[in-house]
């Protein structure tokens, strides 16, 4: 090689006969569902489906607690804040492709902080008032049939334990050094772009 | 509008080389190209011609080098991929494997210059794929090619 002209030249001699061919990747591209996005859409329709089960419940049913009816909403709540989430998160991902490397860069580092905000806030708020809601709305059956309802009240108690102690602190902890290391990558290639 | 299959035969082997440039990795280089072809299948009906469509492809693709922020830990700096070039004469494969190492010791955005560099995309639509100035990637290819040709002395390949 005499000279970095060559270079192109060389380039261009890589291999590409194992690029699969155009009709197959046709049918690859018509194939393909994205298991993250049909996650997210099952969690809303999941989410708004349980939300009006429980409006549906607290207009139909004679409930004669107080604490009933707001343990029914704060569910009903919970299910709507999950669903918006993640609209909000989808139509992000559906708004992602015409942009330039320094506007994606700066997309992602948005997607993160939204991913930091849902798992120190939005996350916690919505496990609280789920947990709340479902003692509420179970405390009137509990008390009024006692026997197995009281052992499955004590149940879902520990039920909601383990996942606020141990379950929660611990899938925070994974996905906030999974978010630091895309920090970390992120803040190096924005520098590398000023 | 342009068929998907003729789309894909003029860019595929392309954003191969780009993306290959970007990861030295032959199976992620074409996990890469599958997923920049599932966003053109996905946007081509949307597509507005406001940019030219091959830069259009070319930021979808580069982008998604980017997005693969845990490519380091898979990518093999060390060492050289080995099914590449299997066709040409063996001085050939040793240089261009060279040519793979070096850039993947490069920085990523310097990754993705020069790929788009080496595949001879005018340096304007360069500028709009990685959204700095024309000026600023000319510069940068200069100072990537004064890498480049530092690395490629340092193994007695220049004169």
């Amino acid at each position: 090689m005499d000279n970095l002209n060559d270079l192109r030249s060389l380039w261009h001699t890589a291999n590409t006969d194992r690029l699969p061919g155009a009709g197959e990747m046709l049918r690859l591209v018509k194939g393909f569902r994205s298991q993250k996005l049909r996650n997210k859409w099952l969690i809303i329709v999941a989410s708004i489906v349980l939300a009006g089960i429980m409006v549906f419940a607290m207009l139909l049913g004679h409930f004669e607690l107080v604490a009933t009816y707001l343990g029914g909403s704060l569910m009903a709540v919970a299910c709507l804040l999950l669903a918006i989430t993640n609209i909000r998160s989808l139509k992000r991902f559906y708004q992602l492709e015409d942009c330039s490397n320094l506007e994606f860069v700066a997309f992602i580092e948005k997607t993160r902080q939204n991913q930091q905000r849902y798992y120190q806030k939005t996350m916690r708020a919505i496990m609280l008032l789920l947990a709340i809601g479902w003692l509420l709305y179970l405390y009137e059956p509990a008390r009024a049939h006692g026997g197995w309802l009281y052992v499955l009240y004590g149940g879902i108690l520990l039920y909601l334990a383990i996942m606020w102690f141990y379950v929660r602190p611990r899938n925070f902890k994974r996905n906030a050094q999974k978010l630091d290391q895309i920090q970390a990558k992120l803040e190096k290639i924005t520098e590398q772009l000023k | 509008m342009i068929p998907f299959e003729e789309i894909y035969e003029r860019y595929a082997p392309q954003i191969y080389r780009v993306c290959l440039g970007y990861t030295n990795d032959p199976a992620q280089a074409q996990d890469l190209v599958q997923e920049t072809f599932i966003s053109v299948w996905k946007g081509l009906s949307g597509f507005r011609q406001e940019a030219q469509l091959g830069t259009w492809i070319f930021r979808i693709a580069t982008n998604h080098c980017l997005r693969a922020l845990e490519v380091d830990k898979r990518m093999p700096k060390a060492e050289l991929p080995f099914d590449l070039a299997q066709t040409v004469e063996v001085s050939q494969e040793t240089k261009l494997q060279l040519l793979y190492q070096f850039i993947a010791e490069l920085e990523e955005t310097e990754r993705i210059i020069i790929s788009l560099e080496l595949e001879g995309l005018p340096q304007a639509d360069m500028a709009a794929i990685v959204g700095l100035t024309h000026g600023n990637i000319r510069i940068r290819v200069h100072r990537i090619k004064e890498k480049l040709t530092k690395k490629f002395k340092a193994h007695g390949q220049f004169e």
